[in-house]
């Protein structure tokens, strides 16, 4: 029982941040699925590698909640891409996500560098 | 989300997947990696394509109907991949369901269906209460009184019908005519649509004769003509103008072709003569407890007001479409009852399948568990595949139940009411859909709750193999089969119930020979009158001259009461008098009466009755008996023996004493005072208006005439010659020689000789002696059907779980024979789980019959519902058959190789 509660956990917090790093590279300009994926990993200097199982699903989970909306363009090499682009609504979001982030952020900061946890180590 | 861009967003979506496979194999390309090695490299990067796909489309949502239609579009793969359980599955299903179908189409086209009338409702029957609390038709003086004196009803109309010959069309026909008094037509609220209906002026005595005939009578006889006033048709001793023309289906009483105002004849004035039905319609917002308490009262009244007089104690209401069919109610729901039972068995059995399936799914389902379906998902999964296997079924049902009704039509007793009316109509086929997804979702239920209780891990170690099956599904699958061993062991006592019942009524003695009887039914008018009553005396004597005189004919006779034909038969009072004793005033009444027409002197018969209705009433002088108007072949032809004295003969002309035959059990009642009847003198005029004195000359062996199941009813026999008068209903028996069957042409041709207008119905004794218990052979045969049925499949149920459990547990017979276990050891340990799961089966099936029997009782004929032999024998049937079944698998699992099974692995 308690190892099915920490799986749904896990999925759960990579679903937001998952959210998070896509509607911040859109930030940047339209970008296709392929380009998003790799986006992230440069920058993120080849740390995250994102599942495409799960891309996918949150592409289209962001579009239908009207955070993003995409269409269809033809790309430098001649291929017909779908890309995907921030809308209003996704920027409001994207200011929301990224400060619930620096509140999680600044939290685990505060548990993982306490002070008196420094003076015992 | 419409199906169109749902269709489109699919190729988007894949399209979209395509482009980002490109673009990663391109970016390898370009980092030097050769085609292939970049083309893997990107595809297994991407993972598993079909499962990024479904969990993208999960986002959408999208509508139920293509959620649905995907899990049956899989469902119908996985029942494709396993072709014999998925028909095994359908056709149990459809047997199931369209045995349970049809039956219930005639339990809706008889029972349930409204009757075709305005505001069915309120419209009831009502009877005359007896004391020992049967119903009896109304008496006129009754009727009249319940009619005037009530606050409930709109109208009470009398009527009474019976089969005529109606001639004046364009052939004379035997048909139902229906005798209906004036509120008859307003209460139903049904209005000729042709002509008028009845006016008052053709509603009191003396008015000229005017008939309503059906729709159908009016296209078949008159040529659908537009003007009836042209049209004459004779019926009885009437000749009737036709004023209307019913609706089409109207044929109310008892498939009627034409009605006749009951004013046209006095009232009776006894209040004990129950000569006719009665219906009404109650006044809007009463209910039939206000009806019944209203009517009650008066009833009560006039039993207070008149004593014995009125042998009524209180007055029944019911509603009408349930007086109509009380006759079958019982019977059909038993039938559906019993088809239930099959249905139930039937689904037992995909169960067992659905759970031996399940369980050899066991890997498929933990790997769709693994990736994430829900529980949820899988339940509707479930639901999808049991719905397609219900759907499939009700439909093949439903087209076999087709040919189900129209079988049970043809073999229901043509009498059963409403049976015409009987099809797959619209709230039949609505059942049958109801029934459908019912099976569906209780299947899919138990099989999802089944499916998702196993343990993913477990299963997914296991790989697959399958082994003897968890204890829990082995303890389920038999105990489905204990429950359809135990349902169809009460379907076969009921049917073995049923049938003995059959073989008691049928080994009765029924007091006469019914081989080698031709029969010729005469519908003739009436014929009180006197120059009628010899006219009627001398018809039947030219007739019985001339049938004795046919080649192959050995006896001629004929009654007013033939035995299981007539259905009706009079009965009343009769009282034993000694003429020396009887007053010179009463004897001049009895004169009076002999030499004229009572019906038509109502003052002289109230006289008469009140007379005799008092000896009638004392058990030392009279008692009631069934009346018979005969002649002497009568009894010969139909070999009823002669006990003493004599039968009638020439000597007992129209002006001789009147003489009469009694039967046997009258002749032992006490009113004879422990004396040979014969020689005494009966009075029984009450029967056919004529209260001369009957001398007793004969006394002649029991019939049963009724039924083969009553006994015998006490039976007064008067002679043609002397009362042909009561003969409006006459069956003229021929012994033949040989095959009945060439005597009939002849017969017909001598009958449309002497009475052109009288249409015959000819059959042979032996027909109406087998139709006699058809409505017992209907019952049967269903019953038998459906419990044979069960059984087979109760058989297929015992036989695949044993097989199943055996074939799963091979390794373990394997490796019990490699540890030295006999082949005899091996079938032992299968037999005893079988004789152990059919012996609580058989036990409880007893025990459930011994509650559910008590519901057939009424249709039981000489055995108790809890009868030990039947029990007995059918439980041993069981047990044994179920044991036959299990020996197989048994079989199989000695033969189980230890090598092979061990190497199985």
């Amino acid at each position: 029982m308690s190892r099915k509660e920490r799986y749904q956990n896990r999925i759960e917090l990579l679903q937001g941040t998952l959210d998070l790093l896509i509607l911040q590279t859109l930030r940047w300009g339209p970008q296709h699925g392929y380009g998003i994926s790799q986006a992230i990993r440069d920058n993120s200097g080849e740390v995250f590698q994102v599942d495409t199982g799960s891309l996918y699903p949150a592409l289209h989970r962001l579009e239908k909640q009207e955070w993003i909306d995409s269409e269809w363009k033809v790309s430098e090499n001649k291929q017909r891409v779908k890309a995907y682009r921030l809308t209003a609504l996704g920027r409001k979001q994207l200011a929301t996500e990224r400060s619930r982030w620096k509140q999680v952020m600044e939290g685990m900061a505060g548990i993982l560098n306490p002070s008196g946890e420094e003076n015992k180590a | 989300m419409s199906f169109r861009d749902r269709e489109r967003r699919e190729q988007e979506l894949d399209e979209e997947i395509d482009s980002h496979l490109r673009m990663a194999e391109q970016d390898r390309r370009e980092r030097g990696q050769s085609a292939e090695e970049a083309r893997y490299a990107a595809r297994r990067e991407m993972g598993n394509v079909s499962l990024i796909k479904e969990v993208t489309r999960n986002i959408w949502g999208g509508n139920w109907m293509s959620a649905l239609s995907q899990d049956l579009r899989y469902g119908l793969r996985v029942l494709r991949r396993n072709p014999g359980f998925s028909l095994i599955a359908v056709f149990t299903l459809a047997l199931g369901i369209s045995a349970t179908t049809a039956i219930f189409s005639v339990v809706y086209g008889v029972l349930l269906r409204p009757l075709p009338y305005a505001q069915p409702e309120q419209l009831v029957q009502v009877s005359e209460q007896s004391a020992q609390g049967h119903n009896m038709d109304l008496a006129d003086p009754n009727f009249t009184d319940l009619r005037q004196q009530n606050h409930s009803l709109q109208g009470l109309a009398e009527f009474s019908a019976w089969l005529q010959s109606v001639s004046g069309g364009s052939e004379p026909r035997r048909v139902m005519v229906a005798t209906v008094s004036s509120d008859f037509f307003p209460l139903l609220r049904v209005a000729p649509v042709r002509g008028r209906s009845f006016a008052a002026e053709d509603q009191h005595p003396g008015s000229g004769a005017v008939v309503l005939v059906s729709y159908s009578y009016w296209q078949q006889y008159l040529n659908a003509t537009q003007d009836l006033s042209a049209v004459k048709l004779h019926v009885g001793n009437d000749v009737a103008s036709v004023v209307g023309v019913l609706p089409p289906g109207f044929r109310f009483p008892e498939n009627a072709d034409v009605w006749i105002p009951r004013e046209l004849s006095l009232p009776l004035p006894s209040r004990s003569a129950h000569n006719w039905q009665a219906i009404a319609r109650m006044r809007d917002g009463m209910t039939l407890a206000q009806a019944r308490e209203d009517l009650g009262a008066i009833a009560k009244g006039i039993k207070k007001q008149y004593g014995d007089d009125a042998d009524l104690v209180g007055a029944a209401v019911s509603p009408l479409q349930e007086a109509l069919t009380s006759s079958v109610r019982q019977s059909l729901l038993i039938l559906l009852g019993a088809v239930g039972f099959l249905l139930l068995v039937a689904c037992a059995n995909v169960m067992n399948l659905l759970l031996a399936q399940a369980a050899s799914r066991e890997a498929e389902l933990a790997v769709r568990t693994a990736l994430g379906a829900s529980r949820s998902r899988m339940v509707r999964q479930f639901m999808a595949e049991t719905l397609l296997l219900s759907l499939t079924g009700g439909v093949i049902g439903v087209i076999a139940a087709f040919w189900g009704v129209r079988w049970m039509i043809a073999l229901a007793p043509p009498e059963t009411p409403g049976i015409a009316g009987v099809s797959l109509n619209l709230p039949v086929l609505f059942f049958a859909l109801g029934l459908s997804l019912l099976v569906a979702v209780t299947l899919g239920t138990f099989t999802a709750i089944r499916a998702s209780a196993g343990d993913v891990r477990a299963s997914l170690a296991e790989g697959g193999r399958g082994n003897a099956g968890s204890f829990s599904t082995q303890f389920i699958g038999r105990s489905i089969v204990v429950l359809q061993l135990a349902i169809t062991l009460t379907l076969l006592v009921g049917a073995g119930l049923l049938g003995r019942s059959l073989m008691h009524v049928l080994s009765v003695d029924p007091g006469f020979r019914t081989e080698k009887i031709v029969t010729v039914d005469l519908a003739l008018p009436s014929a009180f009158e006197n120059d009628l009553k010899i006219r009627r005396a001398q018809f039947l004597t030219d007739l019985f001259g001339r049938m004795r005189a046919l080649p192959g004919v050995e006896e001629v006779g004929g009654t007013n009461a033939l035995p299981l034909a007539t259905g009706i038969s009079s009965n009343g009072g009769f009282a034993t008098v000694n003429p020396q004793q009887l007053t010179p005033q009463v004897q001049a009444m009895i004169n009076r009466a002999a030499h004229g027409d009572l019906d038509k002197n109502p003052a002289l018969m109230k006289e008469l009755s009140d007379f005799f209705g008092q000896l009638f009433r004392d058990p030392k002088q009279g008692g009631y008996a069934d009346y018979a108007v005969a002649n002497e072949g009568y009894f010969r032809s139909l070999a009823i023996p002669l006990v003493r004295g004599r039968l009638f003969d020439d000597r007992d002309g129209a002006d001789a004493p009147h003489v009469a035959v009694i039967s046997e059990s009258l002749a032992r009642e006490e009113v004879w005072h422990n004396q040979d009847p014969i020689g005494h003198t009966i009075e029984f005029g009450n029967m056919d208006g004529d209260p001369r004195l009957l001398t007793v000359i004969g006394v002649v062996g029991d019939v049963r005439e009724r039924n083969l199941e009553s006994p015998p009813r006490p039976t007064i026999y008067v002679n043609y010659r002397q009362r042909p008068q009561a003969t409006s209903h006459f069956s003229v028996v021929a012994r033949t020689a040989g095959e009945p069957a060439t005597v009939i042409a002849s017969a017909r041709k001598i009958i449309r000789d002497l009475a052109p207008d009288v249409p015959p119905s000819t059959n042979t004794f032996a027909m109406i002696f087998a139709a006699s218990t058809n409505a017992r052979r209907f019952n049967l045969v269903l019953f038998g059907i459906f419990a044979g049925t069960a059984l087979l499949l109760a058989i297929a149920g015992i036989y695949g779980v044993l097989a199943y459990s055996v074939a799963r547990r091979t390794r373990e017979m394997g490796v019990r024979m490699a540890l030295g276990a006999s082949a005899g050891n091996v079938l032992r340990l299968v037999l005893s789980q079988a004789t152990v799961t059919a012996a609580i089966g058989v036990a409880l099936g007893l025990a459930g019959s011994f509650v559910l029997t008590r519901f057939l009782r009424t249709m039981l004929y000489e055995i108790g519902a809890a009868d030990p032999l039947t029990f007995a024998a059918v439980a041993m049937l069981l047990f044994a058959v179920a044991l036959l079944a299990s020996y197989l698998p048994a079989r199989r699992a000695t033969k189980v190789d230890p090598i092979v099974a061990l190497r199985y692995e």
